[in-house]
């Protein structure tokens, strides 16, 4: 019996890790275009249900799921989207974003975010029913043989038989998350053009002056965003079915995540977001799956309320 | 090397500054003094591609610096300490420095202008991984000028580097300027309130009113001009 509720708690501990790590990722997007760059983009649920269906295509439509099989086929798909929503976010930004931020909404009130909040909105509607239009409403999957097997790690002790079961899909997914997440986090904090990005959002003016062109940045920044967030979509569709309207689903999980890490940190927004897979997943032992959300939020709230500038938010004396 | 010629520029509808016109020779110090909204702040952002002139040249190293863009205007060499220091607060003191190496004459010459920096600043070295937010005022000014220092420019314009710094601050920033002029004979156009010690320092001077050059001349003709004793000398 008791044996029975360790290994429950064990695997949903398990399970929240793992989605908690796809999360991470997602949140991370979004904790470039709005923690850093301070850009609201309501867009990027939308982005990332492109990012799932431009993996799903190229799998199955473009040939490689000949190429490369069905094991390793879906991972190359998702990695070659990025590239694609990086392009997309870029073309984005420089037709339409570009018009209310960066230098420009210095003048306008509250810095541009109106208009920001009204467009990317418009934005979204258009791609939750351009979607629909060209998609259809039918569940969609990137289908890997990995989401049917799982390693067994146990038993944990040899008396007893609890062990835990981790899906090869998921696991492999949270895999690439944590790699990502490292791997941007190292662009952000270590390279020129990482530490340039974060001088434009500090002090657009002080940035000109120092031969940074704000608006290229900001351009820079949603296109990885974008990108960012596409691969966490297209490791999530290796586990659940999606639909052109899963964005609106993300997108305030994407909010939460990145100010419960702290805005403007990188590494935050992931451990934002890993909170919430865990908080989702461990919340099902005494909850109702329906209330899985509602559990998600009441945690969300008494975290701000105890540490209002997140987990690895730092307060710099602004000049 | 710097001149500009019947610059008009303001904000929207207010015109801030009329027909300005300035030379700025190399290996010069050049200080432009006068009072609060006389227009020197505008001018030094006119120079830097901020603010658009809507009438006149502004000629750098002979290149008409009308069609280039201020992200572009660095990477000429012409390096602008803000008013107000503007660090960029939430990157350490390193990355501030690092970014002022952002242009291709600073990355070049990263190694010796740090070198140079930290032993004129020492107090930068010391406070290297410190987000420049949390500094004071008066370390955030050194921040400000090592960065302009590390783009290894041509020109160093200064904006007011002593406002709202105690006086014995200030004294120091002044110190650090006329070394840093001593020992790499920098060009440099400074902007100042404390008239005094900046028609000291300099070789030429500008008065500015109301957005206008009411006077000009080298340091002695300025100090000896009976208006300057009066109204900013105080003699």
């Amino acid at each position: 019996m008791t044996s029975q509720i360790i290994e429950n708690v064990l695997q949903a501990l398990m399970a929240g890790l793992l989605a908690g790590a796809i999360y991470g990722l997602m949140c991370v997007g979004l904790g470039l275009i709005f923690g850093v760059m301070r850009v609201i983009n309501f867009a990027q649920g939308d982005f990332m249900m492109l990012g799932m269906y431009v993996a799903y295509y190229l799998f199955l439509s473009a040939g490689i799921q000949t190429a490369f099989g069905s094991v390793i086929g879906p991972y190359v798909a998702i990695l070659l989207s990025a590239p694609l929503l990086f392009l997309f976010g870029y073309w984005i930004h420089k037709l339409l974003i570009a018009r209310v931020t960066g230098r420009r909404t210095a003048q306008l009130e509250g810095d541009g975010h109106f208009a920001q909040l009204i467009l990317t909105l418009g934005v979204a509607l258009v791609l939750q029913n351009g979607g629909l239009i060209v998609f259809g409403s039918v569940l969609a999957s990137i289908r890997t043989p990995l989401s049917a097997s799982a390693w067994e790690i146990g038993p944990l002790w040899n008396d007893d038989l609890v062990s835990v079961f981790i899906n090869k899909a998921r696991g492999i997914a949270a895999l690439i998350s944590i790699a990502a997440m490292i791997g941007l986090t190292a662009l952000i904090t270590r390279t020129r053009m990482g530490k340039a990005l974060r001088a434009a959002a500090d002090n657009p003016v002080a940035a000109t002056y120092m031969g940074i062109d704000i608006d290229k940045s900001h351009r820079l920044a949603f296109g990885i965003g974008a990108a960012v967030t596409a691969v966490a979509g297209g490791l999530l569709a290796t586990n659940y079915p999606f639909h052109p309207y899963i964005g609106i689903d993300y997108v305030i999980v994407m909010y939460a995540g990145v100010v419960l890490g702290g805005m403007g940190s990188i590494t935050g927004a992931f451990w934002g977001g890993m909170t919430i897979g865990l908080v989702q997943q461990l919340s099902t032992l005494v909850l109702p799956t329906q209330l899985q959300n509602a559990a998600i939020f009441v945690v969300f709230l008494l975290i701000i309320f105890l540490r209002p500038q997140g987990f690895f938010g730092h307060v710099v004396e602004r000049t | 090397m710097l001149k500009l010629d019947g610059i008009c520029a303001g904000y929207s509808v207010v015109p801030v500054l009329k027909d300005v016109s300035l030379t700025v020779e190399a290996g010069q110090f050049v200080a432009i003094v006068g009072p609060n909204g006389a227009g020197k702040t505008t001018l030094f952002k006119t120079i830097s591609g901020i603010v658009q002139p809507s009438a006149g040249t502004i000629m750098f190293e002979g290149v008409d610096l009308a069609g280039i863009p201020a992200a572009k205007r660095p990477h000429l060499g012409i390096a602008h300490v803000p008013e107000g220091r503007q660090v960029f607060p939430s990157l350490s003191v390193m990355e501030n420095l690092e970014m002022g190496a952002f242009t291709d004459a600073g990355r070049r010459a990263w190694k010796q202008n740090l070198e140079r920096i930290f032993a004129l600043l020492p107090v930068l070295a010391e406070r290297r991984d410190q987000f420049a937010g949390t500094l004071s005022g008066g370390e955030q000014q050194m921040v400000a000028i090592g960065r302009g220092l590390a783009s290894a420019p041509k020109l160093l314009m200064l904006d007011e580097p002593s406002m709202g710094l105690a006086p014995a601050i200030a004294d120091f920033i002044f110190e650090k300027l006329i070394e840093i002029r001593a020992e790499t004979k920098l060009t440099i156009l400074l902007v100042e309130q404390r008239v005094a010690e900046a028609l000291d320092t300099a070789d030429r001077g500008y008065v500015l009113e109301a957005g206008r050059v009411v006077l000009e001349g080298n340091n002695a003709t300025l100090r000896a001009d009976d208006r300057i004793r009066q109204a900013y000398l105080g003699m």
